[in-house]
């Protein structure tokens, strides 16, 4: 077995033991431990509340010691994911891979990092936009200049999220 | 020139691409090509191959080369690929094991232990132990004399998967050093980082280079001495020698370029003479 499937078995049987809140990952199927699908909750009390948005996750074959890549598979506007649904923060990346300009405090990729981890500093980007590292430049525009139109773009994507009546 | 051409996109500029992962993949591209031209643990070379990677008249790197091989004999090359100071450290320590019992007795318990201080320090379990196994698993192979020699310990160490794991326990027990030593080397980190950010900025993460703080920590961690000579262009025709810790007779030689780390061997004959440089 190689030591990255090894690793993300691991991984999948600790987030099945102690589901952090909010989140639910594992593999698509079980046959390819390299694919994960994740659900990831709205952070309370911000406007992304209350929404289930999924998510997918792909591991190297170097996995730990190289980080995944995530991509939201449903409809997301946020100014630190790609319209395309790339999800841009510095924890997916090692130090060095930077020519976005992160805060040079913000938490990296090593080999002591976790999906779990991931996940958790996904949730913190959805309550708080990283400014700097504008993903989608539209999104952080508004973000910074016109939050109330922000909100409701939010509010739509959770009840689309929900698959409730769109106001 | 075409007044309309400052609306066209510039040569190569395409909207679409994704300009961060463009850099990142031009980057990987490099290190690949790195990686295809040198082995991670090269083989056991004269020291006067060194000569010949400047020029003749090149005076401050010959002088300091001639100087260098007054004490040593041998060099062994390593990839330089950030992990270099952790692989040329593992490498040559291990090799030293493979004729020193309870040295290799001594180090197999420290390596024991280490792995539940990384997890007292608040390093999850699942992060950690395949690290440690892997670890583990080469010194144990050398106890029951699986690897007896330097050439099955080289192809070990050029097996990536097994040579990467053994370089991320190494940072990890030096991040652990730093980590439970935290107010000592706070002192020395440049900036506003704690040390808990230095260690996972600049320690725990693949491919970052080390400095001084990285060395002074593993060292101290695993109590095995090592001598660095700096070979640059400074002025003066001699390297300059660094033990760690200062005045420890060292284990294990090193050679240092500005930005890489290599593997030395002392001058057979004059053995005895040079723990005391």
């Amino acid at each position: 077995m190689s030591s990255a499937l090894r690793r993300l078995m691991a991984e999948y049987k600790q987030l099945t033991l102690n589901p952090p809140e909010g989140l639910i990952a594992g593999p698509v199927d079980e046959e390819n431990f390299f694919e994960w699908e994740a659900l990831i909750t709205g952070p309370e009390e911000t406007c992304f509340e209350g929404g289930v948005f999924p998510a997918r996750l792909t591991f190297p074959p170097d996995y730990p010691l190289s980080p995944p890549k995530m991509q939201f598979t449903c409809e997301m506007f946020h100014p630190n994911v790609y319209p395309d649904g790339r999800v841009c923060i510095s924890i997916l990346h090692a130090p060095g891979d930077d020519p976005m300009g992160y805060e040079s405090s913000a938490e990296r990729w090593s080999p002591v990092q976790s999906v779990e981890k991931v996940l958790l500093s996904v949730i913190s980007m959805l309550a708080e936009p990283n400014e700097e590292s504008g993903a989608n430049v539209d999104a952080a525009k508004m973000w910074r200049e016109d939050r109330k139109q922000f909100y409701a773009i939010a509010d739509r994507l959770v009840r689309k999220s929900l698959n409730l009546p769109l106001n | 020139m075409d007044p309309s051409s400052k609306d066209r996109p510039k040569d190569g500029w395409n909207p679409d691409l994704n300009q961060d992962e463009a850099i990142i993949a031009q980057e990987r591209l490099i290190e690949k090509e790195i990686a295809e031209k040198i082995c991670l643990i090269g083989a056991k070379c004269d020291l006067m191959r060194l000569s010949s990677e400047y020029p003749d008249d090149d005076n401050a790197f010959q002088e300091k080369i001639k100087d260098l091989r007054k004490r040593y004999q041998w060099m062994r090359k390593t990839r330089p690929d950030g992990n270099c100071f952790f692989r040329a450290f593992t490498f040559a320590y291990f090799e030293s094991l493979l004729q020193d019992e309870p040295e290799l007795t001594r180090f197999i318990t420290v390596a024991e232990k280490s792995k539940e201080e990384l997890i007292s320090l608040g390093f999850p379990n699942f992060t950690i132990e395949d690290f440690h196994e892997c670890f583990y698993g080469v010194l144990n192979r050398i106890k029951s004399g699986e690897i007896s020699t330097s050439e099955q310990l080289q192809a070990v160490f050029n097996d990536q998967g097994i040579s990467d794991y053994l370089v991320v326990f190494m940072r990890l027990v030096t991040s652990g050093h730093l980590r439970s030593n935290e107010e000592f080397f706070s002192n020395f980190i440049e900036g506003e980082k704690t040390v808990k950010e230095f260690c996972s900025h600049e320690v725990e993460p693949m491919y970052k280079e080390s400095d001084h703080i990285h060395i002074i920590a593993l060292t101290a961690a695993t109590k095995v001495p090592v001598c660095i000579n700096y070979l640059d262009r400074g002025q003066g025709g001699k390297v300059t020698v660094h033990n760690f810790p200062e005045g420890s007779s060292p284990r294990i030689h090193l050679l240092y370029r500005p930005g890489h780390y290599d593997i030395l061997y002392l001058d057979s004959i004059q053995n005895g003479a040079v723990n005391n440089v």
